[in-house]
């Protein structure tokens, strides 16, 4: 599980981590009763205090994306299906942060759904001409 | 009673319990004022990060919770007990790195002097200072005198946790360090952190360092707190709000918050304000503010707001 936290970032650093399980979960390197790190492993890494990674794998327990195994460590919920889950809610997440920005810049949704569209078909300037194939 | 008016932000932190308090504490130097009616309040089992700048009064604090200040009025309570009193007791339940690099004593072998700590803390840990002297690199056969203030700052930290004590004074820690033993200690904090239930006071002057491991926050200035909270209340309340504004705009009657501070151009202003994100953009808004953005402030951007806006006022 790869995380990189950013204090720049408006998101606390709890909620980041917990995002960044479900993004493992979207992307499949985290599956269903997998081992996540344990809290003293990820705080060292992250060089956070411990209690930020045990509030981010409770909250992520109480959405029942996790199971904390006493003994034994914190584990991807059997159960869990993160195309029907996960999935939407990460892209709500991801959409809510590129309107923040929109928004920043002084752009309105359709300007953003427009450029989305144009810059997923390869038309980065919107006037037709495609980017030169490399 | 204790003037807290000049507070720009919280500084009560409720009833605790905790590990370190001090009440009205007041320390002069001659004519200076180091302290100047502290009331600190260190919550058991926090990290708490102290900022402020040079001769705010952060050293001079940490040495009088370690017994080695004598102050003029106020209280000081660390774990129970007042540290001008019983000193060599409430020291042995310390793990404190001071704001200087010597260590030990000169003629001695960095080894002797380590085993020369053990005697003063019977919960001495031999496995975990041999391990963190090997993380760090630490040959015991050197002599102290012979240490680099980097190489110093080590063996101090070793002698600072090696006791895993029930309270940390870590003073400027990463001081004379370089980037990957910097990086080292961080993570060596974190694990300790997890390892060993600890209450931690760091003063530092690289906030951005340690701001992902505390989870309370106090900035010092003149001897007194201009503000000491947990961090995510912080960075929850005390927000930069970036909006377009009309021309000649003179801001709402009431922003819903308090200013901090006010800074922008004339038609894009950006204000920090310490107040309830929906509270303060409502105000905004209703006042003819387009706003465009608001974030939180990093410990260190808070910090420079805070300590600016008291200049300013």
């Amino acid at each position: 599980m790869k995380i990189r936290l950013s204090h720049a970032d408006g998101r606390p650093l709890y909620v980041q981590i917990m995002d960044a399980v479900r993004s493992g979960l979207v992307r499949g390197s985290l599956r269903p009763e997998e081992p996540l790190p344990s809290v003293r492993d990820l705080s060292s890494s992250l060089r956070v205090n411990p209690r930020t990674v045990s509030q981010a794998y409770a909250e992520l327990e109480r959405d029942g994306v996790v199971e904390v195994l006493h003994g034994k460590g914190t584990f991807v919920a059997p159960g869990v299906r993160p195309e029907e889950r996960e999935r939407p809610r990460l892209a709500r997440e991801v959409a809510r942060r590129a309107l923040a920005d929109a928004s920043r810049n002084g752009l309105a949704l359709a300007d953003l759904i427009t450029a989305l569209r144009e810059v997923e078909d390869g038309d980065p300037h919107g006037d037709g001409s495609k980017e030169d194939g490399r | 009673m204790t003037d807290n008016t000049r507070a720009m932000l919280p500084v009560d932190l409720g009833n605790g319990p905790f590990a370190v308090t001090t009440r009205g504490l007041a320390k002069r130097f001659g004519s200076v004022r180091a302290l100047n009616g502290l009331d600190l309040q260190v919550p058991e089992g926090a990290a708490y990060v102290l900022v402020g700048p040079n001769g705010a009064g952060k050293s001079t604090l940490i040495r009088t919770l370690m017994g080695l200040v004598r102050y003029q009025a106020g209280t000081v309570d660390v774990q129970g007990c007042d540290p001008a009193g019983g000193g060599a007791e409430v020291r042995a339940g310390i793990g404190y790195v001071p704001e200087g690099h010597r260590f030990g004593y000169a003629w001695m072998t960095v080894g002797r002097c380590l085993e020369h700590q053990a005697v003063y803390h019977p919960s001495w840990d031999k496995r975990y200072a041999r391990e963190l002297s090997t993380r760090y690199g630490i040959d015991p056969a050197r002599k102290c005198h012979t240490l680099s203030k980097g190489e110093s700052r080590r063996v101090q930290l070793v002698a600072a946790l090696a006791h895993r004590p029930p309270i940390l004074l870590l003073d400027e820690p990463t001081d004379g360090l370089d980037h990957v033993v910097r990086d080292e200690t961080l993570s060596i904090l974190s694990e300790h952190l997890a390892d060993s239930p600890t209450t931690v006071l760091i003063s530092t002057h690289r906030v951005y360092e340690v701001e992902p491991l505390v989870d309370h926050v106090g900035v010092l200035s003149e001897g007194r707190l201009l503000g000491q909270l947990p961090r995510d209340e912080l960075h929850g309340r005390l927000l930069r709000y970036w909006a377009d504004v009309p021309e000649g705009w003179s801001g709402p009657g009431d922003p819903g918050g308090r200013v901090v501070r006010r800074s922008g151009a004339a038609r894009a202003i950006e204000w920090t304000v310490w107040g309830d994100r929906d509270t303060v953009t409502r105000g905004l808004s209703e006042a003819g503010a387009a706003v465009r953005e608001v974030a939180p402030l990093s410990v260190d951007e808070a910090a420079v707001a805070l300590l600016s806006a008291r200049e300013a006022s």
